[in-house]
């Protein structure tokens, strides 16, 4: 009340110094949980300049090691508390799902002290549609698996038993340690231990779903045929899938929106520009000339980068945002026609700044919407290349590429290797749709229960590939 | 209360001119590059409106009084004429001249529903103008905001508010508080009330009224509905079909229209006294095409008192209405939207569902007494329909039974010692004057 006369117009910093408790209770919980993962940042950030900077972390695997060995006795060594690397490597997991539980619900906590404490407006159209989200379970479903994917791709080094480095990209420069058949302490290169590790099809060539390798090391989702842990391969091909689709879906969905409010309000010749441009794009076969855009672009600087990630992520949005743009070129039209765009026409508006106000947040739910449902076609479309052979290149692991290194083993002992990715994959695609839905449910209440047209032209865009 | 503010504006009238139009012109051209028929909702206008005074547009759906209004705050681009403003023409400014003066003049828009953004709290929309203007520092906008809100009958703690919580009234008020921030000298309403509660209705014309005074504004008051006009303007323009038929004091148009249109428009204002004898006018047919207005007076095509020619002034007016229908009907047909099929059908003289004129010309000459003058022209029309050739049967109907309503554009005639105008040609020397003239459709 102090630093105005009038406490209704102080600015949001204004308003916490006022009444500072809950702000401040707040604010403690969230430093605390940012300490317990500072290491991690800081290792990030350093990295980027040179050799990072390692510090103690609650989630890393230096904290909590699954890799030793065990005595003939049955004793572990070198691991966490003596424990079996199963055991270990389960512990480090729920910690790190654990942890991110508790962040987001902290982060939920946060919006919900603002608009306890801080807000002026008792009620606003946002917190209606976060009403009608909480009683959506199929999207709540979706939210919950498309959390625990994001959560994999973010957390993939401390989640894997072992780390890429170590088992896919340089296995010859790091030993494991186990006691041979004499009870004698030996130390093996992990490229050599990953001979041993084979997953061949035949019962005595193969690591799977759970199993130890002979060498002590524990593998939950079995091993790869040239004898690579398959965990560590899925939560780092998580993270390549998450980029490519969140920076293609980042890309298209803006030129999309873009499009999308210039068309609407200046209408005429721009539309008919867009139209042919879009419906040009669209006429094209997706995947035909996603693969002939890969190879011919495959000698490039550009494929270079992340393993031609950047490259696909680029090429999905050059090829995608005509599908985003005519779901949102209909409702911003709309929109256009409110009175309330005139009305800001009639006191001078600028045209940008209309479009920014007046009719981008009445589309960037929609856009929402049709974003989380082509990512799952594009994150089918990154696995269908990779099955071909094209899109992200070998080392870097991919979903696609297991499923395609596991087709000769469906059949046999060794069925894991590609039908685990193949279900993930259902799954986050599924659950991008499901959260998709729940946004539109929640965005547009009169469009519930039914199913859109939308999702039958997203599951026909996504489906190219 | 309406009679102490015309009073005042009165004084004021005969101060100056704030807006005056001079021949404007606004068609909506679809960018059809073969076929550049464009919509002519406004078709050559002149009228001026006095500073402190309401001036209210009536008409029917469609006849362009919306468009006019969008013009003049310059939302739409007149296709010719001008719009003097201050002595400005505004049709020509651009840039940030057209940003300046577009704080003199404001809109209040038909649909309270629309014209607010859902997505902003109240004080956000009225904000708005001010920001876009630069006014004052943000903190001085904020007491302005409230101030507004005050003056149009809402709670200074509504500010954080968002629409959706409003009635339909109060958010038409949120609309006129938006408008009035820039402290604009004139504002069009666009149909204020019109979408409102009658309750509420009289509500939103009071704060209207009480403004005017408090601002000494101007308004353009658009409406269908003619006792609002009545109660709030002093004075009235008709419009038909994007022309000002009719233009002059309220009172003295509502008790005495000049104009044939005017007429027919008062009459159907329903009276409250059942033992009333009133005249009806019921007009027959919907407008024209504004794609394809008729050549003559707009409202040529349903006028119920049109010139008749000399050779036919004798006939019997049951005889002239239905010679009238028949053009109309032909007119009509020429609109009507025809499928590929009828028009294959038609080229290989088919039967079509156009071609059984027959039954119209008995329908509309059966039970009438034809004398054979006019029945020879009624036959050798229907022969050209007949033959798919209506074009050249409208065209033999106008040259036989045509006057110059179908020829002419009437001109404005001042009708009346207070500088009322009418646009007829009965007000001319040679015919008798419209409201001495009795329509067909009532003898």
């Amino acid at each position: 009340m102090s630093v105005t006369d009038d406490p209704e117009e102080a600015t949001l910093l204004e308003r916490i110094q006022d009444d500072p408790g809950p702000a401040m209770r707040w604010l403690a919980g969230a430093l605390l949980l940012f300490a317990l993962e500072a290491g991690a940042v800081v290792n990030f950030v350093t990295g980027l300049f040179g050799p990072g900077m390692e510090l103690p972390t609650l989630l890393s695997r230096e904290l909590i090691p699954n890799n030793g060995f065990q005595t003939p006795a049955g004793v572990w060594k070198e691991t966490f508390l003596g424990l079996s690397p199963a055991v270990a490597w389960g512990i480090r997991v729920a910690l790190v799902y654990v942890y991110a539980i508790v962040c987001t619900w902290w982060l939920w906590r946060g919006y919900l002290v603002f608009r306890e404490h801080y807000r002026y407006a008792d009620w606003t159209p946002r917190d209606d549609m976060i009403d009608r989200l909480r009683g959506h379970r199929w999207g709540q479903f979706g939210a919950v698996i498309v959390f625990a994917f994001v959560i994999m791709a973010m957390f993939a080094p401390a989640l894997g038993p072992t780390t890429v480095e170590r088992t896919i990209q340089d296995p010859y420069s790091y030993t494991v340690d186990y006691y041979d058949e004499n009870g004698e302490l030996a130390n093996v290169t992990v490229g050599q231990a990953n001979l041993g590790a084979r997953s061949q099809g035949t019962p005595d060539q193969n690591v799977g779903v759970m199993q130890y390798d002979e060498y002590g090391r524990f593998h939950p989702f079995g091993t790869l045929p040239s004898g690579k842990d398959m965990f560590t391969f899925m939560a780092a091909g998580a993270r390549v899938s998450l980029f490519i689709g969140l920076l293609s879906i980042g890309l298209s969905g803006f030129i999309a929106a873009s499009f999308a409010l210039l068309t609407a309000y200046y209408k005429g010749l721009v539309d008919l520009a867009v139209v042919i441009t879009g419906d040009s794009i669209m006429s094209l076969p997706r995947l035909l000339f996603v693969m002939l855009l890969s190879v011919v672009l495959a000698d490039t600087w550009i494929a270079g980068i992340y393993s031609g990630g950047l490259l696909l992520a680029l090429i999905f949005a050059a090829t995608g945002w005509p599908i985003l743009w005519r779901a949102v070129r209909g409702p911003a039209f709309q929109i256009a026609e409110q009175e309330w765009i005139d009305a800001a026409k009639s006191f001078g508006q600028k045209p940008r700044i209309t479009m920014q106000k007046h009719m981008a947040p009445y589309i960037l739910g929609y856009l929402l919407v049709y974003s989380s449902m082509s990512l799952g076609g594009i994150i089918i479309g990154v696995a269908g290349l990779s099955f071909l052979g094209l899109g992200v290149s070998a080392p870097t692991p991919e979903w696609g590429r297991a499923i395609d290194i596991g087709q000769s083993y469906v059949t046999t002992t060794s069925w894991h290797i590609s039908f685990i990715p193949g279900i993930l994959i259902v799954l986050v695609v599924t659950a991008f749709n499901a959260l998709g839905d729940g946004i539109r449910d929640a965005i547009d209440p009169q469009s519930e229960g039914g199913e859109g047209e939308g999702s039958e032209a997203v599951a026909a865009g996504g489906g190219g590939a | 209360m309406s009679e102490q503010v015309r009073q005042e504006s009165v004084g004021v009238q005969t101060g100056e001119t704030l807006v005056d139009v001079n021949g404007l012109k606004t068609y909506y051209d679809d960018g059809g590059i073969i076929d550049s028929n464009p919509v002519k909702a406004v078709d050559g206008v002149d009228f001026e409106i006095k500073r402190g005074e309401t001036l209210g547009l009536v008409g029917e759906s469609g006849c362009g009084k919306t468009t006019l209004g969008r013009t003049l705050i310059q939302l739409e681009d007149a296709t010719a004429g001008e719009v003097l403003f201050d002595g400005t023409d505004v049709t020509e400014l651009s840039g940030t001249e057209l940003k300046n003066w577009r704080r003199n003049s404001q809109m209040v828009f038909q649909d309270p529903e629309s014209s607010l953004n859902d997505r902003m709290t109240v004080g956000e929309i009225i904000r708005e103008p001010l920001d876009v203007h630069d006014w004052e520092t943000p903190q001085e906008r904020r007491e302005r905001v409230r101030e507004l809100l005050d003056v149009v009958g809402l709670q200074p703690e509504h500010y954080y508010r968002y629409p959706h919580q409003f009635s339909g009234g109060q958010r038409q008020r949120i609309g006129i508080a938006r408008a009035l921030a820039l402290e604009p000298e004139f504002v069009v309403l666009d149909e204020p009330v019109s979408a409102l509660d009658v309750s509420v209705q009289a509500q939103i014309l009071n704060l209207l009224e009480d403004l005017q005074d408090e601002f000494g504004l101007t308004y353009l008051f658009i409406a269908h509905d003619l006792s609002v006009v009545r109660h709030i303007c002093d004075r009235v323009a008709v419009m038909y079909l994007g022309n000002v038929m009719e233009l002059g004091e309220t009172e003295e148009m509502f008790a005495n229209p000049k104009n044939p249109y005017t007429h027919s428009l008062l009459s159907a204002i329903p009276e409250p006294d059942p033992t009333a004898d009133k005249e009806r006018v019921t007009l027959r047919g919907t407008p024209p095409s504004p794609r394809d207005p008729p050549a003559g007076c707009p409202f040529t095509t349903r006028c119920p008192m049109k010139i008749r020619p000399e050779k036919y002034e004798d006939i019997d007016p049951d005889l002239w209405v239905a010679i009238e229908v028949f053009r109309e009907v032909l007119r009509e047909r020429a609109r009507a939207e025809k499928s590929l099929t009828e028009i294959a059908k038609e080229k290989l003289g088919m039967e079509t569902r156009f071609s059984d004129i027959d039954e119209i010309r008995t329908e509309l000459f059966g039970d009438l007494d034809v004398p054979s003058r006019v029945r020879e022209h009624v036959e050798v029309a229907a022969n050209h329909v007949e033959q798919n050739d209506e074009h050249a049967a409208r065209e033999y109907l106008a040259d036989e039974f045509g006057s110059i309503c179908d020829a002419e554009d009437p001109s404005m005639h001042v009708v009346s010692d207070t500088g009322r105008t009418s646009n007829c040609h009965r007000h001319l020397p040679d015919y008798q004057e419209p409201d001495e003239f009795t329509p067909y459709t009532e003898r």
